[in-house]
Parts: C-alpha cells; structure tokens; sequence
C-alpha cells in the first residue's frame, strides 16, 4: 500500500513539473491532412510551417525568450477527424492558436463546432472552398489561400482561351469538390462554353467507370476533375485514361500530386494539365525558397508557401497580442495589413523589436502580400502545370 | 445507348467489382455462420493483405501473382493470430462485445499498414493497363483473372465443406455448436481453420481490389458496408449466396449511375442491405436470421 502511495505521489510530482516546464512554452496546433486523400500533399506542407517556427524559436523565440512547440493533428482531409483532433488540440493541449486543418469540409467543421465556440483563431493554408468565405466566423477564420471562387473562374476562362469550349465535370462530393465545380462551371457557361456532363462522385469506390461513360457520352473531348490526386482523382484519371473515355484532361490544385505521375507514369500524362496557386515573384517568395531549399523541401511543391506564411503568420500575431488567444484574431489582421514596415519570411528578430517599439509592422508573404478582407480571404494568383519528368513544370500562368 | 457500350462500361466493371465483394462476403458469411458475429475487421484484414502483397512485391521484386499466395498464408496466421489473442480470450462474454472488439482490431490493423507502409496511395505495378477487345468486349487481362480467380476460391472452398471430414464440421458447428460439439466435433480446431480461410479470403480480396486499383489504407474499410450488404443478401451462412449477393451488389452499383446521380452511388448498398432486412430477412438463399 505504502508503495503504491508513494508510486501515486511521484506519478504525481513527474505531472506536476512537466506542466511546469510546458508553461514556459507556448503551443500551436498544425492540423494536417496526414492520412487520408491528400496524404502525399501534407508532409512538405507541415515541414514548411515547422520552418517558420523553428525560425521563430532560433531568433529569441516568442513572447520574450518562449519557445513556441508545435502539436501536430490528423484530419484525415474529414469533417469527423478533423472535429476530433481539433478538440484534442484545443481541450487537451491548450494551443493558443491553430494553422490547418487542411481541406475546407475539415475547416468547416472544425470552425464551427470547435474553434469558433472556443474563440480560438486558426489560419488554413490550403482550405479553398468558396464556402469558408461566408462563414460565421466571428473574424476567427484566416486563410493564406485564396478561394476556389477564383481558381474555378481563372481555370474556366483559360480553358476557353486555349479552344476547349465543351467540357465534362467530375467533382468530389465534398466542400472542396462542389465549391470549385461550381464557380468553375457558372464562369465557364457565362462565357459561352458548354458544360457537356457533369456529376459528383463519392470517394473511396473501387470503380468509377459507369460515372465516367455517362459523363462522356456528352460528347466532350476534354474531362475536368476536381478531386484529390491521392484518393479517388487518381482512380478516375486511371479509368478514364485506360478506357479512352477523353482525350484531354484538366485538374486542379487537389490533383496537382506526385502519386499521380508515380503511379501512373509520365508517358501517360502528357494530355493532363493541373491549376494550382503559385506565388506571385516577390522578393519574400525569394527568401522563402531559399530557406525551404536549405531545410531540404522542394519549393515548387503545393502549398508549402501559404503553409509556411500561416505559421509565421500566427506567430507575429501572438508576439503582437503579447500571448492573449482572444486578441489573436484582431493581431493578424494588424501585423499584415498592408500598412507599417515590410516584413519578409525569417525576419523574426527585426519584427519582435519593431512590435516591441510600438511600431506597425506588414507581413509580406511567400504567397503574396496577404492582405485580408473582410471574410479573412486573400486574392491570389494561378498558374496551369503539365507533367514534365518527374513533377509538375508551369506552362502558362491563369489569368 | 449501344448494347455493347452497357456491357464494357456498366455491366463488366459491376461483374468485376461483385466479385471482389464476393470474396470478402464469403469471409464474413463463414464467421457469421460459425462463429456467430459480424466481423468489422474484415475490411482492415484484406488492406493488410492486399499490403502483404505489396511487401512481397517491392523486396523480392516478383510478379503481383506470385505474392498472392504469400499474402494469403500471411493473413490466416494473421487471422488466427488475432483469434488467439482477442476473440478466443472473449468468447464467453456477450457476443457484441466481440463485435466490438473487432472494431478495435480493425483500427490496429489499419494503425499497422500506415506504420509499415505510410499513408500514401500505393500500386502493384506503375503505369496504366488498356483493356484488351474481346469481340466487342473490352476488359483487361487482369480483371478476367479476378473474376476466374473467384470462381475458383469459392469453388473450392464449396467442395470442402461439402465433401472433407473438416468441412462437414464447419457446417455443423454452423448448424448447432452444441450438437457438434456433443457429436465429438474440435471446437477450438474447427474455429482456428475457419480463420485461417477467412483470413485467405480476405487476402484475396484486398489483393484483387488493389490490382484492380490502388492500395490504400482506408480501402478495405470502405468495401465493409458492400461487403456486409452482400453477406446479408445471399443469406448469412451461405456460401453460394455471399457470391451471388456480391454479384448483385457490384452490378446494382454500377448500374446505378444509369437512373440516379453518381453521386447516391455509394448509397445502393445501404439501400439493398435495408430492403432485404425488411422484406427477406432471411436473404435470397434462406440463411439464418440474426
């Protein structure tokens, strides 16, 4: 008995100077899509916002000497998993300030049942759906990505300037999905091409085959899918390349994946095109690049910019609001609003000192000068990629 | 629409399709039968095999057909494994617990395939495959193996339990334990080879699903519903139903996309499962009702 007492009160002690030593840190959660649809996607995203963090905790930390800890989450690219991480990361963990979750069905929910009720902020790097826009978010919700509304338009327009004016759809029954099919299918009718089928599909089906007969027997030429590259896009792109369903075939940012051309093989992508952001050329994107190259990332992969500019993002806002998670939402519009002294990525130390002097400081971002609207949006720039060897080169940029 | 174009497009992929559920079907028909409880590791069990094959393939470099029967020995040890330490330590308790506890094990198998062979979409072999034509047909190589290849599983599983000594008690043990057990059958033996085949046809499965497609961790999991619907269409504890319920299943499916959005697709299976419940509980073939 007396054993267990004493193994009871060391237990104890042990808990006691762990939470002890974890005060003097301040955490962050990175919800990620690790498993799931877009798990080739996820790891450089999440190696880009450890870059900005370890930035951070080399040039002095936060807060007056604080190391910021990461908390890492799984979403799973899923409304139920990312509530759950979510709750995790915000109950258990107490992080002061959330970057992710990373697909905007996953952002939806986890924004509206965990973060929002908790009036924690959070910053997605790669939520695009035009549904985030009009989120009831209390000023909660940032992205550092602009939304779908804007890529499905872009992507319509450019297809009509290349000469493809009939098209088929095949879209992911989800946020993402639907939000990009349908912003892309109003610009691209306004604009007097012919949607020639289109047709949602459930993820995770062993064939797809029947949804893509019926969708050319439209007639099209050229099919477009927005869908993840890791999940049921490839499964669709493979069908349809194996059974010559279409000639041509468009994706967007979700398909933009390695697995694709690793499991495909390049000789059988050459009529595959892909939309997906691209930094605007800046001197920040510079010295991003740069950095990521040396931490061992490829830059041109997806996403790593905005995730890096959320993470950098959400740490200049805690300095700001002095390590308050309720003026957190407020600092990130502050410390990026287009107004005070420019701030590149990795100038950690020149931004603590000009928010320690009173001064207004503008984060300029990797993937473009982040000036929030209203809504927490940002405005953005495309560009359409084709298969070259082994990863995607840009052919042209999207207007 | 060309009769032609239904049969390569609709008809064919559903036939292909059904007897991939057919395999898993046949599986969860046995151990419902026998051992008398809805096993949700199913699913996750043909992912580990489909991945065993994977593993095969990748560090001995041999065809996807030779690392079939690899993965198919490795998922009965497996399956028997798994009995051994969970269902066998709770099979006095209530059976829903057992049930229950399949889901946990179903999570920890799926925990194991993302540790071993991470979280990305895998292929047996990289590249694309056209289909051959068969006078008018068009299939590829692969998918009339997996229709063969099914055919003849469950042919031979179906002369073994109807013709060997172990057969004829696996059927009585599903017809009354206690009259098998009395009647001097091996309980422990007779649910350590129902294992064992329910984790071939689960290796099986996952296989034939991956070759046909990707491998990826959540793709036994999301077959379980069709799987399950199949099982309870043919008749639980049939055989010969699990087939044709996953014949049906994979056709309807398919053929689904012709009168509703493709959408509601991966709904037909929860539509048929509850139609059967309500109008034959006791599924096409007169199995056992639950």
């Amino acid at each position: 008995m007396l054993k267990k007492i004493a193994l009871a009160a060391g237990l104890f002690s042990a808990t006691a100077l762990a939470s002890n030593a974890a005060q003097a840190d301040v955490k962050i959660g990175l919800l990620g899509g690790i498993s799931g649809p877009i798990a080739a996607m996820a790891p450089p995203m999440l190696v880009s916002s450890k870059l900005a963090i370890q930035q951070v905790n080399e040039q002095g930390g936060i807060l007056g000497g604080q190391k910021i800890v990461t908390v890492v989450g799984d979403s799973a690219c899923n409304p139920q998993n990312g509530v759950d991480a979510a709750t995790k990361l915000v109950n258990i963990e107490q992080v002061v300030g959330l970057i992710g979750p990373h697909c905007s069905g996953s952002v939806l929910a986890v924004a509206n049942s965990v973060t929002v009720p908790a009036g924690i902020a959070l910053i997605t790097p790669s939520g695009t759906s035009p549904e985030i826009t009009g989120l009831e978010d209390k000023g909660l919700v940032f992205r550092t990505v602009p939304s779908d509304d804007f890529q499905g338009r872009s992507l319509a327009r450019t297809l009509l300037e290349l000469g493809t004016k009939k098209v088929a759809v095949a879209y992911l029954n989800n946020d993402y999905g639907s939000g990009l099919a349908n912003s892309f299918k109003a610009e691209f009718e306004a604009n007097g091409g012919e949607i020639a089928g289109y047709s949602a599909h459930e993820d995770g089906k062993a064939s797809y085959r029947s949804n893509l007969a019926e969708l050319s027997r439209g007639g099209a030429d050229t099919l477009v899918i927005f869908d993840y590259g890791d999940g049921t896009g490839l499964t669709i792109l493979r069908q349809a390349l194996e059974n010559g369903f279409f000639t041509n075939y468009v994706g967007a940012d979700g398909m933009k994946s390695d697995a694709i051309i690793r499991e495909l093989g390049t000789e059988n992508l050459t009529t595959f095109v892909t939309s997906s952001p691209v930094g605007e050329k800046s001197d920040s994107l510079a010295v991003f690049n740069k950095a990521y190259i040396a931490a061992g990332g490829n830059p041109d992969a997806i996403f790593v910019t905005s995730s890096y500019d959320a993470a950098f993002l959400m740490a200049l806002a805690l300095e700001k609001a002095g390590g308050d998670a309720a003026k957190v939402s407020e600092s990130i519009v502050a410390v990026s609003n287009g107004q005070g002294e420019a701030i590149l990525p990795g100038e950690w130390k020149k931004a603590v000192e000009l928010i320690a002097a009173g001064k207004d400081i503008d984060y300029k971002g990797a993937a473009g000068d982040l000036n929030f609207d209203r809504a927490g949006d940002v405005p953005g720039s495309y560009g359409l990629f084709k298969v070259d060897g082994d990863t995607f080169a840009l052919q042209q940029t999207l207007n | 629409m060309p009769f032609m174009e239904f049969v390569n497009f609709y008809l064919m992929p559903g036939i292909v399709l059904g007897s991939i559920y057919a395999l898993g079907a046949v599986g969860i028909t046995l151990v419902f039968g026998i051992l008398r409880f809805a096993h949700l590791a199913h699913g996750d069990l043909a992912t580990l095999g489909a991945f065993a094959a994977l593993g095969v393939v990748t560090i001995f470099g041999v065809s996807p057909w030779v690392a079939l029967p690899v993965a198919m020995i490795f998922c009965a040890f497996m399956a028997i494994g798994i009995d051994k330490v969970f269902y066998d330590y709770l099979s006095e308790r209530p059976k829903i617990i057992v049930v229950m506890s399949s889901l946990g094990i179903a999570l920890m198998l799926r925990a194991l395939v993302q540790v071993i062979w991470g979280v990305d979409t895998e292929t047996y072999t990289r590249g694309i495959v056209r289909p051959e034509n068969y006078w008018g047909i068009r299939i590829r190589d692969r998918e009339i193996y997996t229709i063969i290849a099914m055919f003849a599983i469950v042919g031979v599983l179906w002369v073994f339990l109807q013709k060997t000594k172990w057969g004829k008690a696996m059927r009585a043990m599903s017809d009354n334990p206690d009259l098998a057990l009395l009647s001097g059958v091996d309980n422990r033996k007779v649910t350590m080879l129902t294992w064992a085949i329910v984790g071939i046809l689960c290796a099986a499965s996952g296989f034939f699903l991956g070759i046909n497609t990707e491998l990826k961790p959540l793709m036994g999991w999301t077959m379980l519903l069709p799987m399950f619907a199949a099982t309870i269409l043919g008749g639980v504890g049939r055989v010969e139903g699990a087939v044709v319920g996953g014949l049906i299943v994979g056709i309807v499916e398919e053929t689904s996309v012709l009168l509703i959005p493709g959408e509601y697709k991966a709904a037909m299976a929860f539509a048929i499962l509850l139609l059967i419940l309500l109008v034959r509980p006791t599924g096409l073939l007169k199995g056992k009702v639950l």
